[in-house]
């Protein structure tokens, strides 16, 4: 038998052996049912959009429905006026209705709750002489409750001059302000929180799913050290064959996840016809494609390497360790080249192999990447690969079949085959 | 043919294996006994290439053994190696393949050993649902399911019933039959004695004792059985030869070059009717206490 033979034997034996366990098919299903909950869910939930309604109560607040209609167009907001007769049919008006219904009253208060209530008004304004009031159930729109003070305080001024004997024309003049050009010297980018939510995804499912599938690969490593089967198998394969061929199964396992649930996900965005999940996501999946490749590679090797060590089945989680940690650190520093993506520092450690896998389809993300930089990386990836797939080779051929007590990484690295 | 010659390990301070040598010729089964320790386990690893011995030479039919000779070697390791989960007939099947059989004929050789060793029916059964004996017998099967040209079996015997274990003897014998090489280690003396050609005694790493059980007889001083149905201590005359044992029945002695047995005769007829005169056979059980002294 070739190698290659050997190597497909190996990793189909992983495939058939995952695919028929209830493990695979539940995490599957928990990684599908919440990437559908994560686009559907705020589709569902988000209140329908519709004008802010401003209560005008009294006949001095309602004269000021042209001005304040005016006011709101030419800045763009989307408002809508109602007369209220008195404050407290206004105040009736500001507070949310309740849902009826004994069962679902608990719901109905959520959803309540969630969708910043049922009220028919959201803010109310009175006019007096010499004052005026704005009143609102728990919160208010800051820009509306601006809007409609600028409005106040313009007509109040008005009025004021007026009486004091300057011509409306002059007055009118005088409210018409001077046009106020603004310069951006560095716009951000239109997309850039589309951007740092794309950046972000990539590090979860990078993190997560390298991380998984890393653990599985120790586990099953460590399975077959500590039942002796690595000792049967080790008579018709060598270890390199038998470690290449687990590392490829479960990545390709993982690679059929990956697919159902982003799969999954395109299904339930294109359904939900939601823009709640950025153009971005999507045009990241092949680089996060690419780089869970690279990175579970990298990753996936040093499991083995760990699941070799070990002496019992349950010393796995203590064992690999260290690559938990990086993979930790990778998902942290994800945050940081979020807030900081210019910084350089955040450009360095973002070639540490380690991290790359989680940092580059970020910074990628976030449009910090120069063209030039992803085939470097990848250069620098996969000469990382090949060097740790012969240090854990090393590690996991005399592991393999080593008894006694678990391995540390010290005595490890001074293993011979 | 197996040959082993010059065989050297060490782990850390500790000689395992010390210029070890020994063969197993086609349809011959060769047991290997030796306590705890004396560099069985090791032997077999480094036969089946699980190890990297440090020095000696490990030939099959006259060539160093490599990859492409280990796949006609079947194993049994001393702590069974299967997969817990994965069903029978799969696993059967699975180290088949990986042996160089085609996924048809995999099958079917699977399920013919399955069905010979007496596991029909629980081909879909995970392998860690079965009694300790079927999962033996599942791991005889991986041994057997390609058809090997030597089998390498370490504690096969371990833990099985006595039935399991006539079952068992009866498959290496119709191994061996077919031409197959036996090489296995056992605790059990007795049946080593029952089943093998040749015994080789390991101790401490070397090879103490190496033949059939007549030769290894040889090795060892014979004794006598004397029984002579007389009420006195008749033994007392006996100068100068050593008493192995004394019970009702009777005297055995140690016969050593040189010692008159017929001067033994006549003093036993002097003390009463004798009722049994005769050289005793040591089984396998007292020819390894003679020759691996505590």
């Amino acid at each position: 038998m070739n190698r290659v033979a050997a190597i497909r034997l190996i990793a189909g034996r992983e495939i058939a052996e995952r695919l028929r366990g209830r493990a695979t098919w539940i995490m599957t299903g928990i990684t599908t049912v919440i990437a559908v909950a994560l686009i559907v869910g705020p589709a569902v939930l988000r209140p329908p959009s519709r004008p802010a309604v401003v209560g005008l109560v009294g006949t001095s607040a309602q004269a000021l429905a042209p001005a304040l209609l005016a006011t709101a167009k030419a800045v763009g907001i989307d408002m809508t006026t109602m007369n209220v007769a008195s404050d407290s049919a206004a105040r009736s008006e500001l507070t949310p209705s309740q849902t009826a219904g004994r069962s679902s009253r608990a719901l109905g208060q959520l959803l309540t709750s969630l969708q910043g209530g049922q009220a028919t008004l959201d803010v109310a304004l009175r006019v007096d002489t010499g004052s005026a009031t704005i009143e609102y159930y728990q919160t208010a729109s800051p820009t509306i409750t601006a809007l409609l003070r600028a409005v106040v305080e313009e007509v109040h001024q008005r009025d004021v001059l007026i009486q004091a004997g300057v011509a409306s024309a002059t007055v009118g003049a005088a409210q018409q302000p001077e046009p106020v050009a603004t310069l951006t010297l560095q716009p951000p980018p239109s997309d850039l929180a589309g951007r740092s939510i794309a950046a972000l995804a990539a590090g979860i499912l990078l993190y997560v799913s390298v991380g998984i599938f890393g653990a599985a690969v120790a586990n099953g490593v460590a399975q077959e050290k500590t039942s002796r089967t690595a000792e049967v198998l080790l008579a018709a394969v060598t270890p390199s064959d038998l470690m290449t061929g687990k590392v490829i199964g479960i990545g390709l396992v993982g690679l059929g996840q990956m697919a159902v649930t982003v799969g999954a996900a395109l299904i339930a965005n294109a359904l939900a016809q939601s823009s709640q999940v950025p153009s971005e996501v999507w045009v990241l999946l092949p680089a996060i494609l690419l780089w869970f490749v690279l990175g579970y590679a990298l990753y996936a090797f040093g499991f083995a390497a760990a699941g070799a060590m070990v002496a019992r089945q349950e010393e796995v989680q203590s064992v690999t360790a260290p690559f938990s940690a990086f993979l930790i650190g990778g998902f942290l520093l994800t945050y940081v080249s979020i807030a900081r993506p210019d910084a350089s520092w955040v450009k360095v450690v973002s070639y540490l192999p380690p991290l790359m896998p989680i940092l580059m389809p970020a910074r990628l993300a976030l449009g910090h990447v120069a063209v030039w930089e992803t085939p470097l990386a990848v250069v620098i990836m996969v000469a990382s690969i090949y060097g740790m797939a012969r240090l854990a080779g090393r590690i996991y051929a005399a592991g393999l079949v080593r008894g006694g007590a678990r391995l540390s990484w010290t005595a490890a690295l001074r293993l011979r085959s | 043919m197996l040959e082993i010659s010059d065989l050297y390990q060490r782990f850390g301070e500790r000689v395992a294996v010390d210029k070890l040598s020994l063969a197993v010729d086609k349809g011959e089964i060769v047991g290997l006994v030796g306590r705890n320790g004396a560099g069985k386990t090791t032997t077999m690893r480094a036969v089946m290439g699980i190890l990297q011995p440090l020095g000696g030479s490990i030939t099959w039919c006259g060539h160093a053994v490599g990859l492409p000779d280990r796949l006609r070697f079947g194993y049994m390791p001393e702590e069974r190696g299967l997969y817990p989960q994965m069903r029978v007939l799969a696993q059967v099947a699975y180290f088949a393949r990986l042996h160089g059989v085609e996924l048809h004929a995999a099958t079917s050789q699977a399920q013919r050993w399955i069905t010979s060793l007496g596991l029909e029916g629980r081909e879909q059964d995970r392998v860690v649902a079965l009694s300790h004996g079927n999962q033996q017998r599942v791991q005889l099967a991986v041994a057997l399911v390609y058809q090997p040209e030597l089998l390498v079996l370490d504690e096969p015997f371990a833990g099985l019933d006595p039935s399991a274990v006539d079952f068992l003897s009866d498959v290496l014998r119709a191994e061996a039959a077919r031409g197959t090489a036996v090489l296995f280690s056992s605790h059990q003396l007795d049946l080593v004695e029952r089943l093998c050609r040749r015994i080789v005694i390991l101790e401490q790493g070397r090879v103490v004792a190496n033949g059939t059980l007549d030769e290894l007889r040889a090795r060892v001083p014979q004794r006598l059985r004397v029984q002579v149905a007389t009420s006195s201590d008749w033994t007392a005359a006996l100068k100068g030869i050593e008493i192995v044992s004394q019970d009702s029945a009777g005297v055995l002695l140690a016969v050593t070059p040189g010692m008159d047995t017929q001067a033994v005769l006549r003093i036993a007829m002097q003390a009463g009717s004798v009722e049994h005169f005769g050289f005793e056979s040591g089984g396998l059980v007292d020819l390894y206490r003679q020759l691996v002294p505590n």
